[in-house]
């Protein structure tokens, strides 16, 4: 199940989203080696500060398996910032029609291969489902995410290929980082949709809020 | 769209509240109002034309502090609905009295941030079934996100210490596909040509256009040509 969780919503989550920046730190710190802040066993940095949305895949046992980080082009987010490297020191792109996804990852230790409910494959697919589905009601058209070779293979391999890059890959801790390129659209949804064989509706709707 | 363009007229606020009509008539909306919190002043600006006796009811008590369509759709990177402030008591405390005003609680807000950390929000409302409303939403939405940071972009200009900071800076590959569409490209040609896939082009495109503060990749190629970025031939 996917939650959208941003600072609108934030304090009906706040386990869900304590839980998530204990996965980045497990990802981002410990596995990927990136030069990230970690505290109280939580990644965080100053990006999470601007009032992001995160999309956060909850296995069916409430643990976070999965998240991704957006954020408006049009504003401050990574690629401007402290990603500009992978760009080769041009300037970002700005549109009202695309979101920036960073810290992209799914929970690789409690995850399995294959293509089960508790694969890396299905929540990869499902927080993708999610983000796309979240940017198209939304009236944004594109993504570029900060991703790295292992998530780029994944996505190539789901019926989610990246449609381009921007910049060149970059040493980033054990890994290279790069900025990948995708459309949000039916076309891509439907086909990581086939891929993954999931037909459901992969978001809890928005509350209202009181 | 083929809206009032705020980058070619004067930056004040006849032009401002001009823009909301003309976005309220092409996308068919009641009402719109734009607002934001100068980030080199702090003061708040606005504009509106919802009727004048409920701009007057909003002001004279100060409903700007307490509304949640501004000062929570400002946390969000997304379009906020309204529906989802309905059981929020300062939403109604603002909303109470609308109706008499003949205005709707049924409304949209769309959060814009700029490269310096300014946010701003662009609102649009219209009475109708929540059936139609959704699909005047959804047909909308896109253009409603271009819109909201046209006119945001235009304000943030507006203010003087700004417009030093905001000079528009394209990258190489937005640069290099502007350059072939003045030579007469298609996106699928300068996709080919550049070895990229057309939307990629399409992307950098987008990105040139609003860094230039344009609508359309016309308009865009003319304006790059006159800032010496492309070359004309």
């Amino acid at each position: 199940m996917i939650f959208i969780i941003d600072s609108l919503n934030l304090h009906e989550h706040s386990d869900i989203v304590k839980d998530m920046f204990r996965l980045r730190k497990r990802v981002f710190a410990d596995r990927l080696g990136w030069d990230v802040q970690v505290s109280q066993g939580m990644e965080r940095d100053r990006f999470d500060e601007l009032d992001p949305a995160h999309v956060i895949s909850v296995d069916d046992e409430g643990r976070v398996v999965g998240c991704m980080r957006l954020l408006q082009t049009t504003g401050p987010h990574m690629l401007s910032d402290v990603f500009s490297s992978i760009l080769d020191g041009e300037p970002p792109l700005r549109s009202a029609t695309c979101w920036e996804a960073t810290r992209f990852c799914v929970d690789t230790e409690r995850l399995v291969s294959g293509r089960a409910r508790n694969s890396i494959s299905y929540v990869t697919s499902e927080v993708m489902i999610g983000a796309f589905e979240f940017a198209m009601a939304s009236g944004v058209s594109d993504a570029v995410a900060v991703i790295d070779p292992v998530m780029d293979r994944v996505l190539k391999r789901s019926g989610n290929a990246p449609h381009g890059y921007l910049g060149t890959p970059k040493p980033m801790g054990k890994v290279t980082a790069l900025a990948a390129l995708m459309d949000c659209s039916e076309d891509r949804v439907n086909r990581i949709r086939d891929f993954a064989g999931i037909y459901h509706d992969v978001t809890q709707p928005q509350t209202v809020m009181a | 769209m083929d809206i009032i363009d705020l980058s070619v007229v004067a930056s004040d606020d006849a032009n401002f509240l001009e823009y909301l009509d003309q976005l309220c008539a092409r996308l068919g909306f009641d009402f719109a109002s734009y607002a934001t919190t100068s980030p080199m002043t702090g003061a708040v600006q606005g504009y509106a034309n919802y009727p004048d006796s409920w701009k007057m009811h909003y002001m004279r008590r100060n409903l700007h502090r307490v509304d949640p369509t501004i000062h929570k759709s400002a946390l969000s990177i997304a379009p906020v609905d309204w529906a989802r402030f309905e059981r929020d008591e300062r939403f109604r405390a603002v909303f109470f009295a609308a109706e008499d005003f003949g205005i709707t609680p049924q409304g949209l807000t769309v959060p814009v941030r700029g490269p310096y950390g300014d946010r701003g929000l662009l609102s649009v409302t219209r009475r109708c079934p929540r059936s139609d409303w959704d699909k005047l939403k959804r047909a909308a939405i896109g253009d409603l996100q271009v819109a909201a940071v046209h006119l945001h972009d235009a304000v943030m200009r507006s203010d003087v210490i700004s417009r030093a900071l905001r000079q528009p800076r394209l990258s190489t590959r937005e640069i290099e596909v502007l350059q072939w569409v003045a030579a007469g490209k298609s996106q699928m040609d300068i996709g080919d040509i550049l070895g990229i896939s057309h939307r990629t082009v399409e992307v950098h495109l987008r990105s040139a256009r609003e860094k230039l503060g344009t609508l359309s990749t016309v308009q865009a190629v003319g304006r790059a040509i006159g800032l010496g970025l492309v070359y004309p031939r």
